[in-house]
């Protein structure tokens, strides 16, 4: 019996090879690193800035706000940092999501709610800024947003017309300006799962929804919102897990004045030559997303019939 | 159907989005300057450059079997008339990657497998590269162009006798105000605390100068190790930090001629391109002292091309190659005989190299300025720091 005719009988076998590519894909690019990365965690920085391998916790002691030097006992050796920095990373993430909720949900429900036709010439022009370097679409708001900038000097505009006596506002290198990069970075992230899951709604249910006596609002509350749902998650999750890592958005609006995780793992790598506190940040990053996420998708779901479709 | 196809298109889309977004922050491979195929010009017609610029000839020609060289160099600072002179005069083609600081530099090729033959490392990182057996000793013999350089930038103590480097170009980060804007000029880093200064300043987005000059106001070493002292001069940096509207390595001049700022720090090239734009900008040495550096060639040591980047050290330094930096790169140029060169076929260049303080340094200003060196274990101190005192 010819190998192919084995394979041709054996389903459980089939499957395996058919899993083959990505699961080495997954191994050499993913699981490897993140072993590398946790070993790596628990090694000390030699002088010049190398790895040596051994066992401490002392960068996740360091993390937490603890000089591992410090007698653990005296108290001044405290410092929240870190922590900190963690926390406005959260909180930006949190923020970022729910507003590009809000913003994306209406538009997704425009699109979705008008005609065939007219349809994908709307999701191609969500699409279009996409095509155009991350990096650039930041540094267009700067443009934007900078003190004799578009908005400055248009708003200067309209208040000599009316003859009020403008001051230009500080925008550019803010932490707003941080969360507005973020959110137009990221909308067309949470318009387009959404907008699924909102196509995919039958209309006779609306039908139905209004033959029972639901007004417009009873409707949406009951049938459009919760059948909507997978796509808001599955939104959520591409939103909120690439904003905690982020580090450009905040380099180039903040002014290098909002530090948020990305930033932080990303000068250990450099600027301190220390990737063992580096990967500790990592990991820690990870988990903390993981743990979100986690209890986020309990709640709700993956929102896996938007991926399936 | 059709609704699934469309979605299917849609996620692919994103995913394509998503790997656009995440390349984002790499760098590009090698690119060639000039296609590859020239061959080096034989006759006695004169070599000119797609600008229009007749290439010299090689003041000290050397035997060369390679037809490449790897450049690994800091981002915008070669003119583009050297890179191509070298290429059509020499035969030998250029790749060229850029970084934009000394620790992408060392982070890349402390990883290893790169194929770079040289790098334009700064002070402080390059004894950390020699400890680490990273870069190959220049033979002197091969290197006659080094008589072209002004003794004072050479033998420093970051590699003494310049067994491992070669001086490119040198600068200062030093105090940068837009005297229309500002009433009271600073002259002391000390000054830049004062409140009339809040909300309208530029820094340097570098720990260790600024970390360094704090240091100066409190008659500290910049290269202190004492925590004692670096918490004192966290605690007074804490001070200045909300005061500044911006920390910018990249392009300082640029929020400074756009008015969003009104004074800071920079470095020489930054204070002199922001001055042609507009006069009223001007560089001024603070009284603690100015911090120095210095730019230098220097070779890795498993360098694939030694003979073409002896070369290229040559060609691309002889005098009257290297007065192209007056017109492009203007930074103090340590290079005595390009400087002669340009006294006497440049004069405008040359004058405006002399008249500037920002090039032509004063004496006092040199002798007052202090050099980052490398702190060892205390980095990871002035990078927790650092983060402090702007995320705190």
């Amino acid at each position: 019996m010819s190998m192919l005719q084995k394979l041709r009988e054996n389903r459980s076998s089939q499957g395996t090879l058919l899993a083959l590519p990505t699961t080495f894909w997954m191994v050499a690019l993913l699981v490897l690193p993140l072993l590398l990365t946790t070993v790596i965690s628990f090694g000390k920085r030699s002088p010049d800035g190398e790895v040596i391998y051994t066992f401490t916790l002392n960068n996740y002691i360091r993390l937490a706000g603890f000089d591992p030097n410090c007698p653990p006992a005296d108290g001044t050796c405290f410092n929240p940092l870190y922590l900190q920095i963690l926390g406005r990373s959260l909180s930006l993430a949190f923020n970022t999501t729910v507003l590009v909720i809000l913003m994306a949900y209406p538009l997704a429900y425009f699109i979705a709610r008008s005609h065939p036709r007219k349809r994908n010439t709307y999701l191609f022009l969500v699409l279009i800024p996409l095509w155009t370097n991350f990096v650039i679409r930041v540094y267009a708001w700067m443009m934007l947003l900078r003190k004799e900038g578009v908005i400055n000097n248009l708003l200067g505009l309209l208040a000599g017309w009316i003859g009020y006596d403008f001051k230009p506002l500080e925008m550019l290198y803010t932490q707003g300006a941080v969360l507005v990069g973020m959110v137009y970075e990221f909308l067309p992230f949470m318009i387009l799962p959404i907008f699924t899951s909102l196509e995919k709604i039958d209309n006779s249910l609306y039908e139905a929804a209004a033959d029972l006596g639901a007004n417009p609002i009873r409707t949406f509350r009951r049938v459009t919102l919760p059948l909507s749902l997978p796509g808001v998650v599955a939104g959520t999750i591409l939103v909120f897990i690439p904003v905690m890592g982020t580090f450009i958005v905040s380099d180039i609006l903040g002014g290098r004045q909002v530090i948020l995780v990305g930033n932080l793992i990303q000068r250990q790598f450099l600027d301190a030559r220390d990737p063992t506190f580096g990967s500790a940040a990592s990991l820690i990053l990870m988990i903390m997303t993981l743990v979100v996420t986690y209890f986020y998708t309990r709640k709700f779901g993956f929102g896996e019939e938007i991926v399936a479709a | 159907m059709f609704s699934g196809f469309r979605s299917t298109l849609i996620f692919i889309l994103l995913a394509f989005s998503l790997l656009l977004g995440a390349c984002a922050g790499g760098t590009a491979t090698p690119e060639a300057v000039v296609p590859p195929g020239t061959e080096p010009q034989v006759s006695d017609e004169a070599i000119v450059t797609s600008s229009g610029f007749e290439c010299p000839k090689a003041e000290f020609p050397m035997e060369v079997t390679s037809t490449e060289l790897n450049l690994f160099v800091w981002t915008e600072y070669i003119p583009p008339d050297t890179l191509e002179c070298f290429e059509l005069v020499t035969g030998i083609k250029v790749n060229r990657d850029e970084y934009s600081s000394n620790e992408e530099m060392y982070a890349k090729v402390s990883a290893g497998g790169t194929a770079y033959d040289l790098v334009l490392p700064t002070d402080y990182i390059i004894s950390l590269m020699i400890r680490q057996g990273m870069l190959a000793e220049l033979d002197h013999s091969k290197l006659p162009v080094m008589k072209n350089f002004d003794p004072n930038y050479l033998d420093f103590e970051f590699d003494p006798g310049n067994k491992y480097t070669i001086p490119y170009q040198a600068g200062m980060d030093s105090i940068v105000v837009n005297t229309d804007a500002v009433e009271n000029v600073p002259d002391a880093w000390e000054d830049l605390w004062s409140p009339e200064y809040a909300g309208r300043m530029i820094f340097l987005d570098d720990s260790r100068a600024v970390i360094g000059l704090t240091l100066l106001t409190l008659g500290y070493d910049v290269n202190t190790t004492d925590p004692a002292q670096l918490e004192e001069a966290k605690n007074k940096l804490a001070e200045l930090v909300p005061n500044i509207t911006v920390f910018d390595s990249d392009s300082p001049k640029t929020a400074l001629i756009a008015g969003d700022v009104d004074l800071g720090m920079t470095w020489t090239a930054e204070a002199l391109l922001a001055q042609q734009e507009n006069p009223a900008i001007e560089f001024i040495y603070p009284s603690e002292g100015a911090i120095l550096w210095m730019d230098n060639w220097a070779m890795l040591k498993d360098a694939p091309h030694p003979d073409a980047a002896y070369a290229w050290m040559n060609y691309s330094m002889q005098a009257d190659i290297f007065w192209l930096m007056l017109k492009d790169f203007p930074y103090i140029n340590p290079n005595q005989a390009a400087l002669d060169f340009a006294k006497d076929n440049q004069t405008d260049l040359y004058d405006a190299y002399m008249g500037s303080t920002i090039t032509n340094v004063p004496v006092e200003a040199v002798e007052n300025g202090h050099r980052i060196q490398d702190v060892g274990d205390t980095t990871p101190l002035y990078d927790q720091i650092w983060l402090e005192v702007k995320g705190g």
